[in-house]
């Protein structure tokens, strides 16, 4: 009696273990998530991201969704996958992200859908970075809208064929002041939602 | 009682064990596979191989920025240190090398305008215990295990900047000493 529930509590644990690691790393589930250590207005980051330092939830985390990633020194990586109503970002609505000159040598924010892929369409249309703000505008001042359709006039991301999705802030050389005290420096972008399902 | 003491303490003991185990397995293990992909894909071990740009059709791997243009070089050091040299760029460029476990051991710019940006970066990778006294005067790079992958990103967001960033590639090389 004994040894049977020895084996079935063993064997239980085993499934149990190995199920919930590959649900931590993120090998099912939606979204990157990598962690909420610094979350600046849901902007979420972790400075171990890509370093030795990280932990093996945020390691096996970044393997799954962030391959690659650079350490802070280089690149720091935000993540935001729900709206300023917290609301979850998806290619049903349309949304106007908005924000200002960021605190590093080159930016860019780019759509990834729940794999953490770019969408599978042909609109040319999944960034919006430092090089379009100064095209369009001075740098401080930036806003692009995310839809599955493009907007007759202004800056555009294309959120078709992306279900729910994320959108990702790299900032590349972050200053020093972003990465001490991120929460004081980071001008967060806001994502406000528009509309959704066609509804004005 | 104690029989269903007994089988909880087994499922808490096998549960940490099985948690652990493959949440630190996955890294290598995905890194494992990319790199498997990539060969299969005709990628050769050092050289370096221009990606093709990243759009919805081409991603090699999870979250490609599409700004950039990218360049792997796959190493192998099993049969002693590799030498990797690189071009700098005119804009923002980094030259970074991954562990098998995924790990950024190193970074550094590829960008001619930041201050101390050589003209051509030069960096040895090695295992721990292989023998570099020679090579004194480029950057050193000590990783652990012989599978690294050397990575080169370079802004390139349009399809002239990008044809520039590949036409740098012969003039960069990813070989053993």
């Amino acid at each position: 009696m004994r040894i049977v529930v020895l084996l079935i509590g063993g064997v239980l644990g085993l499934a149990a273990g190995a199920v919930t690691a590959l649900f931590a790393a993120g090998m099912f589930g939606a979204g990157a998530g990598f962690s909420d250590e610094i979350n600046v207005n849901g902007w979420k980051s972790d400075w171990t991201i890509g370093s030795t330092a990280a932990n093996p939830w945020t390691r096996a985390r970044v393997a799954r969704h962030g391959l690659l990633a650079l350490t802070k020194e280089e690149a720091v990586y935000f993540t935001k996958g729900v709206d300023e109503d917290g609301q979850r970002l998806s290619e049903d609505c349309r949304y106007e992200v908005s924000g200002g000159d960021m605190p590093g040598l080159w930016w860019s924010v780019t759509l990834y859908d729940a794999q953490s892929y770019l969408p599978l369409n042909k609109d040319n249309a999944p960034s919006f970075d430092k090089t379009k703000a100064a095209a369009t505008s001075d740098g401080s001042a930036w806003s692009f809208t995310v839809a599955a359709d493009g907007p007759e006039t202004g800056n555009w991301v294309s959120s078709r064929n992306a279900g729910t999705f994320d959108l990702m802030l790299r900032i590349y050389k972050p200053t020093p002041e972003l990465i001490a005290t991120p929460e004081d420096v980071l001008p967060a972008p806001v994502i406000k939602r528009l509309s959704c399902g066609g509804a004005a | 009682m104690r029989a269903f003491l007994t089988g909880l303490a087994a499922f808490a003991i096998t549960f940490l064990i099985a948690h652990f185990v493959v949440l630190s397995a996955l890294p290598g293990k995905i890194m494992s596979t990319v790199r498997g992909q990539m060969v299969e894909r005709g990628m050769p071990v050092h050289a370096w191989a221009m990606s093709p740009r990243v759009t919805p059709e081409s991603q090699p791997v999870v979250r490609p920025s599409p700004d950039l243009a990218y360049a792997i070089c796959l190493i192998d050091l099993s049969n002693g240190p590799v030498e990797l040299s690189v071009p700098a760029w005119p804009e923002y460029g980094s030259l970074s090398i991954f562990e098998a476990d995924t790990d950024n051991v190193y970074a550094g710019s590829l960008d001619a305008r930041a201050q101390g940006t050589p003209g051509i970066r030069r960096v040895i990778v090695a295992l721990e215990g292989q023998d570099l006294y020679q090579y004194g005067e480029a950057e050193q790079v000590i990783v652990s295990k012989p599978e690294a992958l050397a990575l080169i990103r370079r802004l390139a967001p349009s399809q002239a900047a990008y044809e520039a960033a590949a036409a740098l590639i012969p003039a960069s090389r990813c070989a053993p000493l």
